[in-house]
């Protein structure tokens, strides 16, 4: 069997990987659209902008995986799918294939603001991306990011210097809306970044060096836009099997094409967590994904069953979250002490996510409670903690 | 260049070369020690780049952060002088170091 794997990201390594480990008898044709060899994102708005080394510590695959002889690594971006010919074209060839997997993941969300020069204007996605942002720090005082995830404040972290000033500006109400306010306070404690929210940019004066919003005027040397990604289903779209919202698949990443499957942060599918459709944005997506069709492709299909889980480094801090929750769901917190800080999301007495800053084991706890199945709010309270209630439940 | 030996879960001796200010995790994976899986690329956050450290190392490598700590009491079968490999950076002195890739990662 020949496999065409579209993008090579987080998602195809690991499918590419976990082919090689399960002996697939077959090859594979790994269209990479960068220029740079797979490399990991997750550092890039951490350690590597602080020590931008050698790429070589951000590779993604071990030699023996990169090289093996059952992968063929083409460096052409792709332009087209023809599915019912198994046809995968790019500008200079057409290439024959029995399986097309895309595994495109998103790019950044772009934003045009009137008057900002382009030198200006960056975003954080790729690693050309951060060597653009690292070339252009030099004698920069005042960083504007806007949007106020957890990229941002991941970078505000980074790029903190004593002679820098950086301003997170958000468009909501409230920085950080992904987590609950309990953790989203504690996290902003720690930031070196000052916070304004509720802001609408109206245009950029280059004279001031300035944004020009609501709120005045906002110094800004270099301006970093992470207001969120967008999908790459271009290709998807073109033959009807995907929106700008998604690739859908089903549990098995198998879209309605019977040779089309997507992984990774553009597959569209069912999360038994969730108990709804959609598409999530984390290394966990990206390996579990993977994962479940290696082992379909392996003739070991088994379904997406995975609960998500999440990391981020914010300073000295560390943010890891266990399961998925919707932004409205209910907060309750867990444990509060001047280091731990636990908050509880949930859905009546059903935990849908635990929130764990600088409480690693609380992390693990929810994860593995998770596998077992539902966890009780109740119970969690009653135990004190997740790590007692996990210990409970085992014995 | 300094040199670790890794015993991998097939009970497969492999040298790997390492730069110092690399972790072992850099280091292993590079080299394409079976058995890794670092899940979160080193971010401290999976537990699955398990590894235990030779006992007569003990002492000459720096001591797990409690983040570690708590991580890997959640690995499989941890001891004593179990690790993280994204968590140990290398130095010079560490030529010679002797390792196990944890038989499972979960
Ligand atoms: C700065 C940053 C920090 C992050 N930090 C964290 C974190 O701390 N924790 C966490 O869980 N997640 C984090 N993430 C998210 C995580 O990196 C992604 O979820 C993961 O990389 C998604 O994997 P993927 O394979 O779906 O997509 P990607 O890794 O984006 O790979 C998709 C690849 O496909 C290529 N491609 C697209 N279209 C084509 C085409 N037509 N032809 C050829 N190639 C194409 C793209 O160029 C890209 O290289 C971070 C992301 C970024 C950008
Ligand atoms: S790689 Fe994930 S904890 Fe070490």
């Amino acid at each position: 069997m020949k496999i065409g794997i579209i993008g090579a990201g987080q998602a195809a390594c690991t499918l590419i990987a976990e082919l090689i480990r399960g002996q697939f008898d077959g090859e594979m044709l790994v269209f990479n659209g960068e220029s740079h060899r797979p490399y990991q994102r997750p550092p890039l708005s951490k350690t590597w902008l602080t020590h931008p080394t050698e790429t070589e510590s951000l590779r993604l695959l071990p030699d023996p995986i990169e090289n093996h002889p059952s992968v063929q690594w083409i460096q052409q971006r792709v332009t087209g799918i023809e599915p019912d010919d198994g046809l995968i074209v790019t500008e200079r060839d057409r290439y024959s294939v029995d399986q097309i997997v895309l595994a495109t993941g998103t790019r950044a969300k772009k934003l045009a603001i009137d008057g900002l020069p382009s030198e200006k204007t960056h975003v954080i996605r790729t690693l050309d991306d951060a060597i653009t942002l690292h070339s252009a720090l030099d004698g920069v005082q005042n960083i504007a990011i806007l949007g106020a995830g957890f990229l941002a404040f991941e970078l505000a972290s980074s790029l903190d210097q004593p002679t820098r000033t950086i301003r997170v500006l958000a468009k909501g109400i409230r920085a950080l809306p992904q987590v609950s306010v309990k953790a989203a306070d504690r996290l902003l404690d720690a930031t070196p970044a000052s916070i304004r929210v509720d802001v609408t940019v109206e245009r950029y004066d280059e004279d001031s060096a300035a944004l020009i919003t609501n709120h005045g005027s906002i110094p800004a040397d270099l301006v970093i836009i992470a207001i969120g990604a967008q999908a790459n289903t271009e290709l998807a779209e073109a033959c009807g099997l995907g929106t700008d919202k998604g690739i859908p698949t089903d549990s098995y990443m198998q879209t309605p094409h019977p040779c089309v499957s997507a992984i990774g942060e553009v597959s569209l599918h069912d999360q038994p967590h969730m108990k709804q459709k959609m598409r999530v944005e984390s290394i966990s997506e990206a390996n579990d994904t993977a994962t479940t069709l290696a082992k379909r492709l392996l003739g070991q299909p088994e379904p997406f069953n995975a609960t998500p889980w999440f990391w981020s480094d914010q300073g000295e801090l560390k943010l890891q979250i266990a399961g998925l929750c919707a932004r409205t769901d209910e907060e309750t917190v867990l444990i509060n002490t001047e280091t731990e800080c636990v908050v509880m999301r949930h859905q009546g007495d059903r935990i849908t996510a635990v929130e764990a800053v600088n409480a690693a084991k609380e992390f693990m706890a929810a994860r593995r409670l998770f596998e077992q199945g539902p966890i009780s709010l109740g119970s969690a309270i009653e135990a004190g903690s997740l790590f007692s209630l996990l210990q409970s439940s085992r014995s | 260049m300094p040199q670790l030996t890794c015993i991998d879960p097939n009970e497969q001796e492999i040298d790997v070369t390492f730069e110092p200010g690399e972790t072992i995790l850099q280091a292993t994976y590079r080299a394409g020690v079976d058995g890794i899986l670092a899940e979160c690329g080193g971010g401290c956050s999976c537990a699955t780049c398990h590894v235990i450290l030779d006992a007569t190392w003990d002492g000459t490598v720096e001591g797990p952060s409690v983040q570690e700590a708590d991580m890997l009491s959640f690995a499989i079968d941890p001891t004593p002088h179990s690790r993280l490999a994204c968590q140990v950076e290398l130095n010079d002195k560490h030529d010679g170091l002797t390792l196990s890739v944890a038989k499972r990662q979960y």
